[in-house]
């Protein structure tokens, strides 16, 4: 829990949550595991806002409660993570992949998900349907059957999955249900189990519910309106009670993951390698556990035989292009074994490892100059080298290289190493190599990487704040436009209403638009390197515990 | 300059393999911190434009500002400003409503954070809302004087009722609690405050509702006969900006 971390949590709750939702997630961030009278205490916030915060964070995933660490009487500790709200800011990637796959019902019950945090299928299915038929044409509206298997498509592939259920409500709440556990044992705080340790995970309910999404009906029929609303009111039992779902994120990251080997391939080689490689990773899809160093192998046979069908190559071209794969520096595709025709996986770790590589030569390239980044990449490949070296294999003049590498080395990407000759260290009988190590790199251009985000996110809102009173403005008019389009209006009464914004404030709004825009879609960018980077330290972790 | 040597001029570093020759200097030492935008040496890259980026920005737009009108976006009640005014007993309660509005799944999140009951604010001191079991008791206490408390008791019952929307499930228990209290017994009619009800539960948005209606703007929920303009103390006048108006402000 960084510093940069933290700042960048404590926007995205107030963007998403509000201020008060801020203060008590920042709270959480800061001191780590507390009960609800410390936070009260801590934030001065009242007890009824506190109260309300933490439902609305337990209910987005974002904090834990558990029984306090004294044993079960003590009261009900909360905590919170980083990472869990760190994730706010690839929620439109999310729903964008859930676009391409499952279309607009898929896009749909992604986004009522993660605004929602958890939901029941029924409730989801009925929202999505209503969302749905608001859309369509007048007389046509969305039956609810097609949106409940558009929910089961997704929990089939585990982009969706179920909350994991809690062992009995109130402060005895045990985190532990671990089918072995005795009752006896006090709650040690273990980590909670994951949504995925129980067999129910992705199973989806039998659910009865029939029916056609509701159009809401315009404000002005109050009438109808009314009815409509108690029909809502009546609760309806739909036989998936305590069933509660939640986006399974990290299928989406496998699925980003799958898509940027693919798209590297597809960089560096041809379109039929990349095609290969996809076709590679879709069939270990299910097998493929997440933290797997490499897919399981393939043999050339399988791989010829699940090729889509307008790839009509021949199998000895199939060969070569694996061979091709195999013999690349990138090392995506490894050679497993020769049985089949020739086993092949594909290198995940190895994979990621290269693509961070990428990455932090790309950053080196374009803030320092394509010679500093020779440097850099040198000394990647070549691990420790002194200066004379550095200024001979790179083949630039003493002064600049001595000029760059000392830029780099304040800017903490290249590290030196003493090499003592003798054991008191005397700087003239030391030699100092230059080196450079790539995952604390990476761990600090992950870091820059949060600090840029949460500092474009300070920009807008301040942005924003400054033209507060212009925004206002525009957007009641906007309304006024929309109310009286609606209603059906002349045009002479339109033009009048646009008039009301002069034409420099309308210059100033375009501008203003133009800066917010700029700024979101840099945090979108921002975000897909954050996810490289982040993979790769994860993968890192998981491979050397 | 540390390990200076007995009036020697040597460096504790040595100074051929770091690579600076005779005769060139040390670069000039620096007295005061690093500028906050330094001067960048190289541009950075445009951004990626394309259909994929600009679909992932509106996304982007539309998520927040959809955040902003559910019930989980919870903003304070205004803080009040010097003096206390009339006007604030009818307009803070206005803002608040919209947190009554989510249903949750009380089964998943520890007692402790359950909210049952809600009392406005009456004759200008705030109450906090508290447990169900401190307003029985401060109920019971009240019971001991009788019959202008129960008067009293009638009035906030229906206050609760109108303002404990969300708990369509427990609205028996809060039934069982608050009748063995108080005698109390339905006198308004329990239709008006339902549509009351209904219209506050199904979107986050209050204020359009409310107009759409045909109900005067919070007049019922604020229990005067007065729409909420006619509280407007007329500090809000004049605070916008008179660009382009050619009248004068009398």
């Amino acid at each position: 829990m960084t510093a940069q971390e933290v700042r960048l949590c404590g926007l995205l709750l107030r963007e998403h949550f509000g201020e008060v939702v801020e203060k008590v997630g920042t709270q959480l961030l800061r001191s780590g595991a507390q009960n609800l009278r410390t936070i009260i205490h801590e934030t001065g916030l009242s007890v009824d806002l506190v109260k309300k915060s933490l439902m609305v964070l337990v209910q987005h995933g974002a904090c834990l409660f558990s029984s306090g660490r004294k044993g079960p009487g003590s009261p009900t500790e909360y905590r919170s993570g980083c990472d869990r709200i760190l994730r706010i800011l690839r929620y439109p990637r999310y729903i964008y992949t859930a676009k391409t796959l499952y279309g607009d019902t898929g896009e749909l019950i992604i986004e009522e998900l993660l605004q929602r945090g958890h939901m029941t299928m029924s409730g989801t299915v009925k929202t999505v349907a209503d969302r749905l038929t608001q859309n369509m044409e007048e007389g046509r509206s969305m039956d609810y059957s097609e949106v409940s298997s558009a929910f089961s498509k997704l929990v089939e592939t585990h982009f969706l999955q179920r909350c994991p259920p809690l062992a009995g409500a109130g402060t005895a709440d045990s985190t532990n249900p671990a089918p072995g556990a005795t009752p006896a044992t006090p709650s040690t705080p273990s980590a909670p189990p994951t949504p995925e340790s129980f067999p129910d995970c992705y199973k989806v309910p039998h659910m009865t519910l029939v029916g056609r999404g509701k159009r809401q009906l315009t404000a002005e029929d109050g009438e109808d309106q009314r009815n409509a609303k108690r029909q809502k009111m009546d609760p309806e039992a739909h036989g998936d009670e305590g069933i509660y779902w939640q986006v399974n994120f990290e299928r989406f990251h496998l699925h980003f993951r799958d898509q940027a080997i693919i798209s590297a391939v597809a960089n560096k080689l041809d379109q039929t390698s990349s095609e290969i490689v996809r076709t590679m990773l879709r069939m270990s899809e299910v097998t493929t556990s997440p933290a797997a160093t490499c897919t399981k192998p393939l043999s050339a046979n399988e791989i010829f035989r699940s090729l889509p069908a307008s790839y009509n190559i021949p199998r000895p071209i199939l060969d070569q292009y694996l061979t091709l794969l195999v013999d690349d520096p990138m090392e995506f595709v490894g050679k497993a074994g020769e049985s089949g025709g020739g086993m092949y996986v594909v290198n995940l770790h190895r994979a990621l490892a290269n693509l961070a590589r990428a990455t932090l030569e790309s950053v080196v390239q374009e803030r320092f100059g394509s010679r500093s980044a020779r440097i850099f990449r040198l000394l990647l490949r070549k691990r420790h080298l002194e200066q004379k070296q550095v200024e001979d294999f790179a083949m630039i003049p003493a002064k600049e290289a001595k000029d760059m590498l000392y830029t780099l080395l304040s800017q903490n990407l290249v590290q030196l190493q003493e090499i003592p000759k003798t054991p008191d260290y005397a700087p003239s009988r030391t030699f100092y190599l230059y080196t450079v190590n790539q995952l604390p790199t990476a761990r600090m251009l992950l870091q820059n990487c949060y600090k840029t985000v949460a500092n474009l996110i300070e920009r807008r809102l301040f942005e924003s704040k400054e033209s507060k009173r212009l925004l206002e403005k525009s957007q009641r008019i906007e309304a006024i436009l929309a109310s009286l389009q609606a209603s059906g209006a002349e045009p002479e009464q339109l033009t009048e209403v646009e008039e009301m914004i002069t034409a420099p404030e309308k210059q100033q709004l375009d501008g203003l638009r133009l800066h917010i825009n700029k700024l979101d879609s840099a945090e979108n960018q921002v975000d897909e390197t954050i996810f490289l980077l982040e993979s790769y330290v994860n993968s890192t972790a998981t491979s050397t515990s | 300059m540390a390990a200076r040597g007995r009036s020697r001029r040597t460096l504790s570093f040595s100074v051929d393999s770091v690579g600076i020759n005779r005769g060139e200097s040390l670069p000039p030492t620096l007295q005061q911190p690093t500028p906050v935008f330094p001067v960048m040496e190289q541009k950075p890259l445009p951004l990626t434009g394309g259909e994929e980026a600009e679909y992932l920005l509106a996304l982007k737009q539309d998520f927040r500002g959809a955040m902003r009108s559910l019930p989980c976006f919870i903003q304070p009640a205004a803080a009040l400003r010097d003096v206390e005014r009339y006007s604030d007993k009818y307009h803070s309660s206005e803002h608040t409503d919209g947190l009554m509005d989510w249903t949750p799944d009380w089964q998943r999140f520890p007692r402790e954070l359950r909210i049952h009951v809600k009392k406005p604010a009456r004759d200008g001191v705030s109450v906090t809302r508290s447990d169900a079991q401190l307003a029985q008791k401060k109920k019971k206490k009240k019971v001991r004087e009788k019959e202008e408390v129960l008067l009293k008791l009638e009035t906030l019952q229906k206050k609760e009722e109108q303002q404990s929307e969300e708990d369509d499930d427990n609205a028996e228990q809060k039934k069982k609690q608050e009748d063995d209290d108080a005698d109390g017994e339905e006198e308004y009619d329990e239709e008006e405050f339902e549509e009351v009800i209904l219209y506050v539960t199904c979107d986050g948005s209050n204020q359009s509702m409310w107009t759409g209606s045909g109900l005067t703007k919070g007049s019922v929920l604020q229990e005067t006969d007065y729409i909420m303009s006619y509280f407007d103390n007329g500090e809000d006048f004049g605070g916008d900006s008179d660009d382009n108006m050619d009248e004068a402000i009398y």
